[in-house]
């Protein structure tokens, strides 16, 4: 059994973790058009390579962000979410009406 | 006469003289000692043919004495398969052969002939890769024929107890002869905690059997020495009699010991599993009495049995002539040794030998294994070597009743291969060797193509101070790997002699003979992993630890590819078979239980799961479920009812962002939502899919208490942090679900019931309306009250924290009894809902259900900037609805209720399924939801349901609430 | 304390009946009924809790502390809290106060459990009248969300081996270090919190912290693991002898 590293626990079994996809960022829904919103909904990658993903320790619910290598399945790094999520996000009053 | 063959101490390391056992094989009383395995009690008491082939039902006996072959596995009452040579002889076994027709003695030669025709190479491919019809004829023949032991399901079976345990090292050594134990030594003395295991009953490995020397002296002082120095080290954990049976990621090993599977944890791992000795290719090589020279050496130092009584050694390395002393010292005649080599040898242990009066034949084999009795061999044709596998003419025959076989060795590298070492084959020793090893695994002794013990000693220290410096510690001067390593000579690279007349095996498991591997060549499985397919070679029990090699070889010469580039067939794990009793270990399955369960069966409820929670389904006898719901329903619509709801999901969301934070996780809008009062919220995922549901109590104007379906409130959590995590709103979300006990108290006279236990807070319709919320005492309890309608009743629902929930359960319960209070169920609670037209978010909503199809645009909040799943739904408004939800009851009274998931057909165009559909009680007829082609929803539209049977019945599309629709009832 | 009927208070512990068929006599604390001892006699349990026991101190005071402002508000309120997570740090009284992440804390109280640094947060803890309110973190419901067992005796790390992956060993999980993983299959907290006798003697215990819904099924799971060891339940009274 693999070992992941969290950020808030250290290391344990991958068993008490859950993979939360890769980390992208969402297209502005006020003003994105229907095929880029179904395309960033839908449409995955699968980079071979190293990719960044949400990962979530399962006693803790402490979710984090983790680069892997999908190569070599090898974690390179893990870090707390807030490393790169470090503001407030808002969003954008509705346009009045989407073409 | 009993254990004849049992030779005098100091022979028999392993055997402890004082104790003795008996137990039965075949009907033979066996007489052994404690310390015996079932074979090596065999042996001593002359009893050499233990099981038959798979195949031919040939006799067979001892191959390994080391738990490597299939030979030996015989069949006890509550196990089939057992390793006879590494079993432990124990009192009052009853021991059978596997393997054979009516009598274990009778004769062969028929079974023989009979199956050498019927099963030729590739039988299977052969006769139902094409013909599939002709496995109606084969089968019974084939399951008769072939096949391991058998399980008797009227035995006695007695389920042991198995459980599983973590182990953690710094560094795991994984093999006890001398290349481990001088491992574990070094790591252990840099500082590391060590688990050495080894899979046999005591430490030693080649140290306890083998002769390195020709006065026979140096193995057991350095065993000594080498063990009391692993034993006497507080740092080193023997693990002995226990198997590591794989090699997993970040060096994760199972390991088998009894009844337990450990999961040791190592930071870096030594494997110095060691090697298997390679049998010969020769007529009759199968037969008892023909064995490797080191389960030879193990019968006599090991279990102190007297291998034979006249033997005949086949040799191609030195080895062989340390067997030789062995056996000669053991009061064992050696009639011969014929040596492959054309030198043959010139070690101090060869010319001991012939000093000793043995006659040596240099470039002599063993051309066949002749037998006079059905079960033994009674001699050895010699023959001079005329090249690569042939014999030249002019055989003699030397009459012997032990054939030993010392031609070479194969490294154990299971476990390596598991890690994902490559290895490769070493033109100068024949033998294949790992060349690339992963971080963190190392390698040592023979397994690492190290057989002169001194380099084994070097490479152990050297691996065992590598991988305690990959453990983190401070380690000193690393030694080289030794320069010398004493393989080149240990393995002959053609000991492969194929017969005329046959019977020359390759795979005993698989009981295949040299030209089976000739022919399935020749059929065009040209490759070692092909061929391995279509013969079977190498997929027996023994998982090709002794016929793998072979086989590369032989494809290499038949192909003509270079065997320098060739590899044996994939290794995977287990190494060896694992019960299912161990991968089961105690089964941890946890479940939860509300406050209130125990009350729950003291009032004769069927509990129902829900999740890992257990519910009460109704309460009553089984035979009278429908009574009882019946029973409930009328309860809560005509007087009182108490449901648990403990199991609901609940969320404390707190903080100054709170209302923002349910506006962006909900489809609702709550900036606006009064203080004491509840809100519907409705969740739907990115992709506009409806996944939850419950409601939004607002206690304060940062603090709402949001509750969450029992199966969906885990998930809703997660969500919740993984999405602010993103955000960084100012809000703190709890997950209080199992805090909090609640109960539903529901019907007409609910209020007058919880008047009795709640005199802090105005019950009146006035001061506590519909869909309001209170903090307030309950029978002294601090609690939170919430008015709501999912059964369509004046009720109230009442949470408070869990340790109290009982005595909440036992005070409402007394203050309900002059009403008639009744408990009721999950059952009758499904059918309030439905009668009230409540979905069930996943029972009437699927993975894919929309806010459209589910008919709720009214939970959208149109003017907020964003919700998850919010664009989505906005895009789903633009798309033709394929389906709705809607409300139906049937056509025809008479006509059954359907169940659901029963189909909604358009002519015979599936539409859509019923998914919620009950007999109402309260209503007299069937009521339902269903999913109708999108533009058949309108009330009033006829639609087909088919039915158990094929049956089709008519429903009628129906406006929901059926029961109530003014809602007057909950607004009391 | 004199010997009580757990169903004579209101609150009660989710595993009261397990208690009662293994024969313990209970005492009031914290409106909760406490196994006090087995009725093995005091040496009996006393040395059980030195080899291997189990407790449940489920009805003793618990509570939790979490959101911005968490540990600013409790060091206002004289707590002493370190800058590490998953470490668990001992009150004046006592009482451990467990670090979970930067803004989370688990207390609970000492064996006494006398209730009074929770009962003085508790009624502390208030919610402003109108925003802006300060950032004083948000009280949670651990009482009630969690059982509490302890674990005590030299073959505790040897028991947990058998139902959680994360190595509890004396030599590697150091007193107040705090696991957060899965046991027996589910979540459950493990805080090391050794008892020190009198004498110096140094006792080993952990505390468990774990879904007050599963607390049948975990205290089965540990009788199960601990009957390799002779383990058996033991009542406050041996835990508190531990400490003498």
């Amino acid at each position: 059994m693999k070992i992941m590293n969290c950020p808030l626990n250290g290391p344990r079994n991958i068993s008490e973790f859950v993979w939360g996809g890769e980390v992208k960022p969402m297209p502005d829904p006020a003003s994105v058009d229907d095929r880029t919103w179904a395309a960033w909904l839908f449409l995955e990658n699968n980079e071979a390579g190293v990719v960044r993903e949400w990962w979530c320790h399962v006693p803790t619910s402490f979710w984090f962000i983790a680069e892997r290598n999908t190569v070599t399945d090898e974690i390179l790094r893990t870090y707390a979410a807030g490393d790169v999520f470090n503001t407030r996000v808002e969003f954008a009053p509705k346009a009045a009406e989407n073409k | 006469m009993s254990d004849i063959n049992r030779l005098p101490a100091p022979f028999g390391r392993l055997i402890d003289r004082s104790s003795r056992v008996t137990f039965d094989f075949e009907g033979r009383r066996i007489e052994g000692f404690k310390g015996d395995t079932i074979a090596s009690a065999l042996c001593a008491n002359d009893q050499w043919m233990i099981s038959r082939s798979f195949k031919y039902h040939r006799p067979r006996g001892v191959l390994t004495m080391a738990g490597q072959d299939a030979n030996t596995l015989v069949q006890l009452p509550q196990e089939p398969n057992c390793l006879a040579d590494k079993y432990p002889a124990e009192d009052g076994l009853k021991v059978k052969a596997q393997n054979y027709f009516g009598s274990f003695d009778s004769d062969m030669a028929r079974v023989v002939e009979l199956a050498h025709r019927f099963l030729p190479v590739g039988f299977y491919y052969k006769t139902f890769h094409e013909k599939k019809k002709s496995w109606k004829f084969w089968e019974p023949i084939v399951r008769a024929m072939t096949g391991l032991g058998a399980i008797d399901p009227k035995a006695d079976f007695h389920h042991s107890y198995y459980d599983k345990k973590y182990l953690f090292a710094d560094v795991a050594v994984i093999g006890g002869g001398p290349a481990g134990l001088a491992a574990a030594r070094a790591a252990a003395e840099s500082g590391a905690e060590v688990v050495l295991i080894d899979e046999n009953a005591a430490l030693g490995g080649s140290l306890g059997y083998a002769r390195f020397d020709a006065d026979g002296k140096r193995a057991p002082t350095l065993l000594n020495d080498l063990v009391a120095a692993a034993e006497g080290n507080a740092r080193i954990s023997v693990m002995t009699g226990a198997i590591c049976s794989g090699f997993f990621t970040d060096n994760w090993l199972p390991v088998i010991k009894g009844n337990r599977f450990y999961k040791l944890r190592a930071k870096s791992v030594v494997v110095a599993t060691g090697s298997i000795e390679q049998p010969a290719v020769f007529r009759n090589n199968d037969l008892p009495g023909v064995m490797m020279a080191s389960a030879a050496q193990r019968l006599i130092h090991l279990y102190g049995v007297r291998p034979g009584r006249r033997a005949v050694i086949l040799a191609a390395n030195d080895d062989a002539y340390g067997a030789a002393l062995d056996l000669l010292d053991a009061g064992v005649e050696v009639a011969a040794i014929a040596d492959l080599r054309a030198a043959g040898s010139l070690s101090p242990l060869a010319a001991r030998v012939k000093s000793r009066g043995v006659a040596v034949r240099v470039g002599h084999g063993v051309s066949e294994a002749t037998y006079a009795s059905k079960t033994h061999i009674s001699g050895a044709v010699l023959a001079p070597v005329a090249g690569e596998g042939r014999f030249a003419a002019g055989g003699m025959s030397v009459a012997c009743d032990l054939i030993l076989m010392s031609v070479g060795f194969s490294p154990a590298g299971q476990l390596l291969h598991h890690a994902g070492a490559k290895f490769g084959y070493c033109p100068q020793s024949h033998m294949f060797h790992p060349t690339e090893l992963p971080a963190g695994t190392h390698a040592a002794g023979s397994v690492n193509n190290a057989y002169d013990l001194d380099a084994v000693l070097t490479d152990g220290r050297r691996a065992g101070l590598l991988a305690a410096r990959d453990a983190g510690l401070g380690v000193g001067e690393v030694p080289p790997a030794p320069a010398e390593k004493g393989n080149v000579g240990r393995t002959h690279p053609w000991p492969i002699f194929p017969h005329p007349r046959g019977f020359d095996f390759v795979d005993f498991d698989e009981d295949l003979k040299y030209h089976d591997l000739i022919n399935g060549i020749a059929d065009g499985y040209d490759n070692v992993e092909l061929l391995k397919r279509y013969s079977t070679v190498g997929m027996g029990p023994s998982q090709g630890r002794h016929s793998a090699v072979t086989s590369v070889r032989i494809v290499s010469r038949e192909t003509g590819a270079d065997i320098g580039r060739m590899n044996v067939t994939t290794q995977r794990p287990p190494y060896t078979p694992e019960k299912f009793g161990h991968l089961a270990g105690r089964v941890f399955d946890p479940e939860r239980r509300t406050a209130m369960h125990h009350r729950h069966l003291e009032l004769g409820a069927q509990m129902m799961p829900a999740g890992i929670w257990w519910r009460p389904g109704y309460y009553g006898a089984r035979q009278e479920r429908d009574a009882a719901i019946v029973r409930e329903v009328k309860a809560v619509r005509e007087n009182v009812g108490l449901i648990d709801v403990s199991t609901l999901g609940g969320l404390d969301v707190r903080g100054p962002d709170a209302a923002e934070f349910l506006n962006r996780m909900y489809t609702f809008s709550y900036t606006k939502q009064p203080v004491g009062r509840s809100r519907y919220v409705l969740m739907t995922d990115n992709a506009g899919v409806v996944t939850d549901d419950g409601v939004a109590c607002r206690f304060n104007d940062e603090h709402f208490y949001v509750t969450a379906t029992t199966s969906g409130v885990d998930s809703v959590y997660r969500q919740m942090l993984f999405w602010n995590a993103q955000w960084r709103l100012d809000v703190d979300v709890a997950n209080v679900t199992a805090a909090y006990a609640g109960v539903n108290i529901a019907g007409p006279k609910s209020r007058q019931v919880l008047q009795k236990l709640c005199t802090d807070t105005d019950l009146s319709p006035a001061g506590f309306p519909y869909m309001g919320v209170r903090m307030a005492t309950v029978a002294g309890i601090p609690a939170r009250l919430m008015r709501v309608g999912f059964v369509g009743e004046l009720g109230y629902e009442i949470h408070v924290p869990a340790s109290y929930g009982e005595a909440l359960w036992d005070a409402l319960m007394e203050a309900g009894k002059a009403e008639g209070i009744r408990p009721f169920g999950v059952e009758a609670q499904r059918v309030l809902r439905l009668e009230k037209g409540h979905i069930i978010v996943s029972q009437d909503t699927d993975g894919l259900t929309n806010v459209w199809e589910a008919d709720m645009p009214w939970a959208l909040a149109k003017t907020k900037p964003f919700f998850v799943g919010g664009r989505s739904t906005e895009i789903m408004a633009k798309a033709k609805l394929a389906r709705k939800l809607v409300g139906f009851t049937l056509k025809s009274a008479g006509d059954p209720c359907p169940e659901e998931c029963h189909l909604v057909l358009k002519g015979e165009e599936i539409v859509g399924r019923v998914t919620s559909a009950v007999r109402s009680p309260s209503l007299g007829k069937v009521v339902g939801l269903a999913y109708v082609a999108g533009g058949d929803a309108e009330p009033g539209r006829e639609f087909d349901i088919k039915i158990g049977g094929g049956k089709r019945i008519t429903g009628v599309v129906t406006k929901y609430p059926f029961y109530d629709p003014d809602n007057k009832r909950q607004e009391m | 304390m004199s010997t009580i009927a757990p169903v004579s208070l209101k609150r009660r512990s989710f595993i009261y009946r397990l208690l009662a068929a293994e024969g313990a006599q209970f005492g009031e604390i914290n409106g909760g009924a406490v196994p006090l001892h087995f009725g093995a006699g005091r040496e009996v349990e006393l040395a059980a809790a030195r080899r291997l026991a189990l407790a449940d101190l489920s009805v003793l005071p618990h509570v939790g502390f979490k959101g911005k402002g968490t540990v600013e508000w409790l060091t206002a309120q004289g707590l002493t809290i370190g800058p590490d997570s998953n470490k668990a740090y001992r009150q004046a009284g006592g009482e451990l106060a467990a670090r979970l992440a930067p803004t989370e804390i688990f207390l609970i109280d000492s064996l006494a459990g006398t209730g009074a640094l929770i009962g003085r947060l508790g009624s502390a803890w208030k919610w402003a009248e109108s925003a802006p309110r300060p950032a004083q973190g948000y009280p949670t419901p651990r009482q009630d969300s969690h059982a509490w067992f302890m674990v005590a005796g030299e073959f505790a790390p040897e028991m947990f081996a058998k139902i959680c992956g994360v190595d509890l060993r004396r030599d590697r999980f150091a007193e107040g270090a705090i696991a957060q993983t899965s046991m027996a299959k589910m979540s459950a907290i493990v805080i090391r919190a050794d008892r020190q006798g009198r004498d110096g003697r140094v006792n080993a215990a952990y505390h468990v912290l774990a879904d007050i819904a599963s607390a049948e099924y975990l205290w089965s799971c540990l009788m199960d693991a601990a009957a390799e060891f002779d383990g058996r339940p033991v009542g406050l009274l041996a835990l508190q002898d531990l400490e003498q």
